[in-house]
Parts: C-alpha cells; structure tokens; sequence
C-alpha cells in the first residue's frame, strides 16, 4: 500500500505565543517548529498500515519554509517514515491552508497514493480544511475526524469510524481516499537515538511548488486572551456552602444557566 | 447589488440542526433575509427543509442525494457547488460541524472560494467578510479578511444564537443532485450508532460539559459526574487517564488526542490540568474545578474553584442544581 502522510511543522505545544511586531500574527522568533499532534497520530497510523500490510511505503510531504519543514520530516523519517518530500516556500508567504491544499494536491497527483492521510486538523491555524479540500482536488472519497482506520485486506478496502454529532459512524471504501486523522489505534510512538541521527542523512527529496491561485485570506490581527489570572476561590465550610454559592455565581455572575 | 447567500443546513433525527439555524440567522444579518437561500440533502431533507421558516428563510432547496442515502460533506459538495453559482451566491454558510468543516474544504476547491472554519464572529466591510476565530487550541484568537469573489465560512457551533424572527411562509423545492467523483459509489456508510445519552460525540455541539478525570478513582464512581451532567442537561467528558483506564470510551476523551469544546461553561471535576487536556478546552467561556489539590495547574486556568473532596462537592452540587431547577 503507498501511503502519503502530510505533516506541517506547528509551534511546540509549551511555546510561549506573542504577537509579531505587524500585530496580525504569531512572532516566530525563536519558536521551535516540531511534528506535533494531529499529524504525529497521522505517522503513526500510516505506520501502523504499514506494519499490517506488507509491501507498505509510507512517503511524509510537507510543504512551509526552511528550516522547520526540513525538520519535521527528518522527525517523520526518524519514526519511520520510508521517504520525504518537501515543497519549500519562502517565510512570510501564504498561510491560507487552501492555498496549501492546492499545492499538495499538485504534488500528491504524481505520486503513487492508495491513502492521504492528514491530522484533522493543525496544531496552528486549526482550519481543518486541507483533508476535505486535497480530496475534492484529487477526485477521491474525503474523510475528517476519523478513528480507527483499518485495512480489509480480504476485501481491499479500508474501514474506519468517524465522529460525528449525533453519533460514530462506520465506513468502508477502497482507495484511494483521503483521511483527516483524529486519532490513531495508538498512541504515537517516540523516535529511537539510532534513528534519529541516522535520519540527518536522509534523503530529502525537492518537489517545486505549484497550483496555487494567488491568496485572497490575509490576516489581520493576532490577539492574545487577557491572562487568565487563577481561578476564584470559594470559600465554604460545608460542601453544601460551597454548592449554594458555585451555583448562586453561576446563575448571577456568570449567567450560564437561568 | 448585493449577492445571494447559501445556507446548507443539516439534517438530524428529522430535524434541522440548530447549528444550522445559528448559520441560518448569521446569514441574515450579513444580507438581507430575501437573498439568504437555504439547502439541506439527505433522507428527510424534504421535509426538513420546511424548518428553516423559523428563521425567516423563505427559499428553500433540497436534494435527496441521489441513490445513496448518505450527504456526507464530500458526496453533496459537488450538488452545492452547483447551487451556489445557480442562484450566484457570494458566500456559502454553514455550521463548523463534522458534515460543515469537511463540507468547507471540499466546496472551497470545488466553487474555487476562500474559507474560514471555527468561525465566532464575523462581519461584511468594504466588500470583504473579516472573520474571528480561536487558533492554537484556543491560546490565540486571529482576524482575516477574506476578499471575494466566492466566500465559504463554517461557524464554530454555539458562537452564535439562534436568531428569533417571526417565521415566514417557505417555498421549497427539489434541486439535482450532481453526482461526486465516481469513486464515492465505492464509499459506503455501514451504520451510525447513536450517541449515548449525556456522553459520546454530542460533546463537541454541548453548551455544558462537565468531565471526570483520574479523582474519580474508579468506574463506577463516574456516574458522580453523569448526574451532575443530568442535572444541567450536560454532556460528559473525561481526561484521558478515564479512558486509557477504560472506565469510560475514548469518544468521551477531551483534549490534544481527543475532542476539542468550547461550551459556555465546563466543570472539570477531579483533573489536574495537564496540557494536553487544557488545549481542548480552554477556550470555554465559563470554566470550573473541583479538585482536592489547591496547586493543581487546572485551578490557573479556572474561572472559579473549589477546593475539596469531589465525593462530598459534587453530590452536594448535583442536589443544589436540582433544587434550583426543579426536577
Ligand atoms: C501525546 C499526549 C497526548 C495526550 N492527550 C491527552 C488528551 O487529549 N486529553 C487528556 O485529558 N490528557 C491527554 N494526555 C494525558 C495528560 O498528559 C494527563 O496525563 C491527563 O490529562 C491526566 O488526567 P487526569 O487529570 O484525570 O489525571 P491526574 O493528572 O492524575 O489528576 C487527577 C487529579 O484528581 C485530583 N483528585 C484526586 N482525588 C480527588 C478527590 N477525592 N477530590 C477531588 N480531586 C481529586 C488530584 O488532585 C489530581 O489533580 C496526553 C498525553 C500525551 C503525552
Ligand atoms: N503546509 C502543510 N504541509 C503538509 N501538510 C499540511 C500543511 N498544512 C496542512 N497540512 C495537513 O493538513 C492537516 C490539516 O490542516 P489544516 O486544514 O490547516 O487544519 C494537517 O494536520 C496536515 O496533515
């Protein structure tokens, strides 16, 4: 099975945010780039696919600026991943994740794809649009929020379930199709030592960035909450003082329910 | 001139989703109710399509979906698509659901628009829509503007409330289905199975959420927190050392590896606040912990505290809930 997992290096979940000097986005002096939620679970369930259906590839691509990009898939390759594509893009270009989508899309038409697997959605910009929009781009069958994706081998399809408001639905359809991962049979792996500096001399390969319209999404603004400045604290001497007066806040202050 | 502006509704149990109906009343404040038209596919759409009279939306479309059954977002991207160029809509609403971010992509691509999920306010100035919403997991907030042609926005569900305006007279009528790529004839939805009451994947649409975490202790000490859920007409949530523990599914899972909320108020009872779960709900509007340990990190992110044993709070909580809101 070829499998194409899409990663995009996102901020360190410990970063601390600031807002860049133009004030419409994140200051990314300093912050350190990794392979990171949603799509560290995608890895890891192209992985997974891989050690059940022998003959597997699993080819990470990853499209955004030097040096993060190069990073984050030397990370992939250092879990496992067997190639790496990167579409280098200058910094401080598009951030408009379908402008991505359209250029994976691009990129993904020439490989050998039976699965696209993305995260549900980035640890940055949270859009959850690329799955979606690199399916319709690609022709095939698209999928967000999914869990539990499974090879039937015996009857060459995958199967998988999917969140969905009113309940979890299951699926079945063959390849290829395309996943916005949520979550994977288990918890991502951690790369070996021996591993990771082997994967310093990987192979990188360079795919040139195309297909994308110029953006019309421009951000403006960059605003970080007011700190949270700890909770109030309720005094009480009874569980039933406490009760009465969380709920009297409740109801008064902060009006979340009559 | 002003454009037109499609609402694609969702169908549940019958019924529109309120989700639906937030997109609905958004959409007429950015345009005039006579150019808002609404749409709904799948089984039931027919008739679901009469709902939208309740928010003074006059011109309805649907389509069965052809021979499948199921609208998921890819198979009916195609069929509105088609809709929005027919009635030259400018902008596309729906409500940030499963079905509405799968939906944006795929539409994005398909109508060649510019899109924003996760949407919690958004405004018409200057020929462009400005949009707000949450990014990295609530910890930042970023605006965009999003300059036409062709707009297509998800908005994050209960941002917005469902508007109340006198309800017209609707008119709805059928649309063509336009078949997807022929590789979705392959793509079969085998079964739904529905939420369980009070927990599961109603989560991520609840306006209330209260979530056990480790405190609890044991399996069956969890119903401590389903009753207090009950007694608000709450979801349920949990920590992930609940559901790694198996005391309760993952579907109930919030945080980083599980499901993300922002309901007006959520009560973590008995969780420490690691990070990982923090980043799924700290966007709430109205957050707050009972937890026996007054340095536990939740309490730095908490609205409001109580420092205490959760085998004596919460009952006392759930009672006091009870006693206030009847029965
Ligand atoms: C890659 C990764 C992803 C993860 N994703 C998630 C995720 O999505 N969601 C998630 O939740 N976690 C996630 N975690 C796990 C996370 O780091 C924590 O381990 C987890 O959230 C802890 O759960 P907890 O707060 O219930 O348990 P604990 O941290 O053990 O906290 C239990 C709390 O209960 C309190 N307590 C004990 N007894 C009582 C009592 N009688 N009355 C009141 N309070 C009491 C204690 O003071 C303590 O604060 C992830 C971890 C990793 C590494
Ligand atoms: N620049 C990128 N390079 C590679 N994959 C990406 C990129 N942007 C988004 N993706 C993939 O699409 C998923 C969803 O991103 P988003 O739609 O921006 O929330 C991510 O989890 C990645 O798997």
């Amino acid at each position: 099975m070829e499998i194409v997992v899409c990663v995009k290096p996102v901020p360190e979940a410990e970063t601390r945010l600031r807002v860049a000097a133009d004030g419409a986005r994140l200051d990314a002096e300093g912050v350190k780039f990794v392979l990171a939620g949603y799509d560290e679970s995608a890895v890891e369930q192209a992985l997974l696919l891989k050690e059940a259906v022998a003959g597997s590839t699993v080819h990470a691509i990853a499209l955004g600026p030097a040096p993060r990009t190069e990073e984050v898939l030397r990370a992939a390759v250092a879990l496992g991943c067997d190639k790496a594509s990167w579409i280098e893009v200058p910094s401080g270009g598009s951030d408009d994740p379908l402008d991505a989508a359209r250029i994976l899309a691009a990129a993904i038409r020439g490989l050998p794809h039976d699965l696209v697997l993305c995260g549900k959605q980035a640890g940055d910009d949270e859009s959850g649009l690329v799955a979606g929009a690199l399916a319709e781009a690609l022709g095939v069958p698209g999928f967000g929020y999914v869990v539990d994706l499974r090879w039937d081998a015996a009857r060459s399809r995958f199967t998988f379930h999917r969140a969905v408001e009113s309940g979890q639905e299951s699926w079945e359809c063959p390849g290829p199709i395309v996943i916005g991962l949520q979550q994977a049979w288990n918890d991502p792996r951690t790369a070996k030592l021996p591993a990771i500096l082997k994967s310093r001399k990987a192979t990188i390969t360079k795919i040139a960035a195309s297909g994308a319209a110029a953006s019309v999404a421009t951000p403006e603004k960059f605003e970080l909450p007011a700190p949270r400045t700890g909770a109030k604290m309720i005094e009480y001497r009874t569980p039933q003082e406490a009760a009465e007066k969380l709920v009297r806040i409740l109801r008064e202050d902060a009006k979340v329910f009559p | 001139m002003s454009r037109r502006t499609l609402v694609v509704g969702e169908v549940r149990q019958g019924h529109l989703a309120d989700v639906s109906l937030e997109a609905a009343g958004r959409a007429i404040e950015l345009t005039e109710p006579t150019a808002v038209v609404g749409f709904v596919a799948g089984s039931g759409a027919e008739a679901a399509a009469g709902e939208f009279a309740r928010v003074g939306i006059a011109d309805v479309r649907w389509t069965d979906a052809g021979s499948g059954s199921d609208a998921s977002a890819g198979r009916i991207a195609p069929t509105v698509a088609a809709l929005a160029r027919e009635i030259e809509a400018d902008l596309v609403i729906v409500g940030g659901t499963t079905f509405g971010r799968d939906l944006a992509g795929a539409l994005a691509i398909r109508w060649d628009a510019v899109s924003a999920t996760g949407v919690t306010d958004v405004r018409r100035e200057a020929g462009a829509i400005h949009v707000r919403r949450p990014v990295f997991g609530g910890r930042a907030t970023e605006t965009r503007r999003l300059a036409g042609p062709r707009v297509v926005l998800a908005l994050r569900p209960h941002a917005f409330a469902v508007p109340s305006v006198t309800p017209t007279t609707v008119r709805t009528s059928g649309f063509a289905f336009v078949e997807p790529a022929p590789s979705w004839r392959e793509a079969k939805l085998l079964a739904l199975e529905p939420a369980a009451a009070g927990g599961g994947p109603a989560l991520a649409d609840a306006s209330i959420v209260v979530s056990g975490g480790r405190g609890v202790r044991a399996p069956e000490n969890f119903r401590l927190v389903e009753e207090l859920a009950a007694s608000l007409g709450a979801a349920v949530g949990a920590s992930r050392a609940v559901t790694d523990a198996g005391w309760r599914p993952g579907t109930f899972q919030v945080g980083q590896t599980g499901k993300a909320v922002s309901p007006q108020l959520y009560i973590a009872v008995g969780i420490s606040g690691a990070i990982q779960h923090l980043v799924g709900m700290v966007s709430s509007r109205v957050i707050v912990a009972i937890n026996s340990d007054p340095s536990a990190p939740i309490f730095r992110v908490a609205d409001y505290g109580i420092v205490g044993d959760l085998f004596q709070i919460v009952p006392a909580l759930t009672a006091e809930i009870r006693r206030v809101r009847g029965p």
